[in-house]
């Protein structure tokens, strides 16, 4: 059944994949869901066809490994659970059980980046990072909640596998109006326009970036928000056009180590290309182990929170050209 | 097998002929090993050539013709270093000429690998080499098969050191779980890592009991004995039921070779021309001595 939503209301993402999934499950026989005991979202999916459930159980390894089996009898089997967990215990079977075979599996979890306080065990930081460095995978980190039901449902017509991260997932802002924005994979979503600097993020960033864009807007300042929730393939044509539209600023900020994730994409589009720019400045998670706190707490102390934000984009406005 | 869409005809084999197809797949082995310049890992292939043999042309229910069959056997080689013998014994059972093995493994670009891909290689059913991947894409397969009512078989080939992944415990559970009569696990139990025998590092005994523990049926098998093999197979629950089975298959690393046979030095391994005949004539005098029992 189709979800009613109203922009900027409040939404649990993971209620709106497991409708998701629901519905999919109607329109494709052949898709199944698999979970390492973390069903919750998926409630709906296995009432609705318990033929094609399965939960493992802690079982992470044998979670992607039974994926493969469903997808090489050609199944599109959607592997649930949390990120910090699917993404390391697992990497090996993503990548070989998978990836080697290019076999259409879906990686979604929550927890990417630090949120929910779970402590370092229970962050997701380096997720991106290996998952981008994996052949034939396609990798994405999605903010709106509303705009996981199209990335689920734009990932059925892909042969190979995709890997797609929420943080908690439970309560998110609705960030962009239906129907308003081009969202389709591969693409960065322009969420702002602006001129003088361009401010690219992803996932549970967005929101914050486009706060800060706000709130710089007051200050005089015209800052261009990308969403490049689509981090591997890279979006590189705009990347290069928001070089030249805004005066070759950029400032990232991500919910991931500093170094390896979409900041990191970014550079080697700059230095593959020869790109210009004026000044270029990253924020994320510094090479530590995180500690405990609320998620907006943790931005904060690590210096990827909305004050570092503002800051750095009036830092990279004001640099000499 | 009972109810399945593809019949095996005219490939099952005798006790008498597979034991000449075992000896043929040895020798084929031997010569490979002798012409490839790289090492070859003749001791674990060694150990399996007859369980191969005896699913290849006995036991699968695979068409050559028609490798796509969905009424077909699903075989997994998770002990994926053992490629070679499962490569020349698909070339015996049609999916392939001998020489397109021997012309060009190993080489640039060539589809028969130290491990397999099933994307370079059609016919085979999963891409394997890291160790303890097989069972759980097994279980995928086998609970895909349940769900679509098909009535084929899956296999899954491992090592007995390679049970030492976690991951394969964790497969073991889940076929339980999902009580997958039509999963079929076989170990080829040749007490040998690559580095140790059995038990001097690794405590895998009381290693039945493990898989029994684990909720399988356990079938004790001597991985050697071509009669011993064929039983097994026969038994084996039908697919419709509820429990998966292990054939536990006490082998030999490098069996058939005397001077490689237990040896650690031929886990893996290439030959010159003098050893190439010293164990061929070896092989010969053990098909003898078997002969004249």
């Amino acid at each position: 059944m189709p979800v009613t939503f109203t922009f900027g209301e409040w939404f649990s993402a993971r209620t709106i994949i497991g409708q998701t999934l629901a519905d999919l499950g109607d329109e494709y026989p052949n898709l199944w869901t698999v979970t390492p005991d973390i069903g919750m979202t998926l409630v709906e999916f296995r009432e609705k066809f318990p033929d094609r459930f399965i939960d493992v159980g802690l079982a992470e390894q044998a979670a992607v490994g039974v994926a493969a089996g469903l997808a090489y009898e050609g199944n599109i089997p959607v592997v649930s659970g949390m990120l910090p967990f699917l993404s390391m215990r697992t990497v090996e079977q993503i990548r070989s059980d998978v990836c080697y075979p290019n076999l259409p599996v879906k990686i979604i979890g929550t927890h990417g980046g630090l949120v929910g306080n779970g402590g370092s065990t229970h962050y997701a930081v380096e997720d991106l990072s290996l998952m981008c460095s994996l052949t034939n995978m396609t990798v994405t980190s999605i903010g709106d909640p509303l705009m996981v039901g199209d990335i689920l449902r734009q990932s059925m017509k892909m042969a190979g596998p995709i890997y797609i991260r929420l943080g908690v997932g439970k309560s998110d802002q609705a960030i962009y109006e239906p129907g308003t924005h081009d969202i389709k994979i591969g693409k960065g979503i322009v969420a702002r326009e602006g001129s003088d600097v361009t401010l690219f993020a992803h996932g549970t960033t967005v929101a914050q970036a486009l706060e800060a864009a706000d709130a710089l807007e007051k200050d005089g300042h015209s800052v261009r928000v990308i969403d490049m929730f689509t981090l591997k393939p890279i979006d590189a044509d705009l990347i290069e056009k928001c070089a030249k539209e805004t005066g070759g600023r950029f400032v990232v900020v991500e919910d991931h180590l500093a170094y390896g994730g979409l900041a990191s994409r970014i550079a080697d589009v700059i230095v593959d290309r020869g790109i210009n720019l004026t000044a270029f400045k990253r924020l994320g998670i510094p090479q530590v182990f995180a500690g405990f706190g609320n998620d907006e707490e943790l931005r904060d102390k690590h210096g990827y929170g909305l004050s570092a934000t503002i800051d750095a984009v009036k830092a990279v406005i004001g640099a000499k050209a | 097998m009972a109810g399945s869409t593809l019949v095996n005809d005219g490939q099952r084999h005798s006790v008498a002929e597979l034991e000449d197809l075992a000896f043929e797949l040895r020798s084929k082995l031997l010569y490979l090993c002798g012409t490839y310049e790289g090492a070859v890992h003749i001791g674990g292939d060694l150990s399996v050539a007859d369980i191969l043999t005896a699913l290849y042309h006995y036991e699968l229910n695979v068409d050559p013709k028609n490798i796509a069959n969905p009424g077909r056997d699903r075989f997994i080689l998770s002990k994926g270093h053992a490629a070679v013998c499962m490569y020349i014994a698909m070339a015996m059972r049609g999916f392939f000429e001998f020489d397109d093995i021997v012309n060009t493994y190993g080489q640039l670009d060539s589809a028969f690998g130290m491990h397999p891909c099933k994307v370079q290689l059609a016919g085979v059913e999963a891409s394997t080499g890291s160790l303890g991947h097989g069972l759980p894409i097994g279980v995928g397969m086998a609970k895909s098969a349940r769900q679509r009512n098909e009535s084929h078989r899956v296999f899954v080939l491992m090592g007995d050191g390679e049970t030492g992944e976690g991951s394969v415990w964790e497969g073991a559970m889940a076929a339980r779980s999902s009580e997958l009569g039509n999963l079929v696990a076989i170990i080829d139990r040749n007490r040998q890592l690559m580095t140790s025998h059995a038990e001097e590092r690794v405590a895998l005994e009381p290693y039945p009991d493990k898989w029994a523990a684990f909720g399988w049926n356990v079938v004790m098998v001597d991985g050697h004995d071509m009669a011993s093999l064929v039983t097994a197979l026969d038994g084996l629950p039908p697919a419709s039921s509820n429990r998966p089975t292990v054939l536990i298959c006490e082998t030999i690393k490098g069996k058939g070779v005397d001077f490689m046979e237990r040896n650690l030095a031929w886990h893996a391994g290439s030959l010159g021309q003098e050893d190439l005949a010293k164990a061929m004539a070896s092989l010969e005098s053990t098909r003898a001595s078997k002969g004249s029992k």
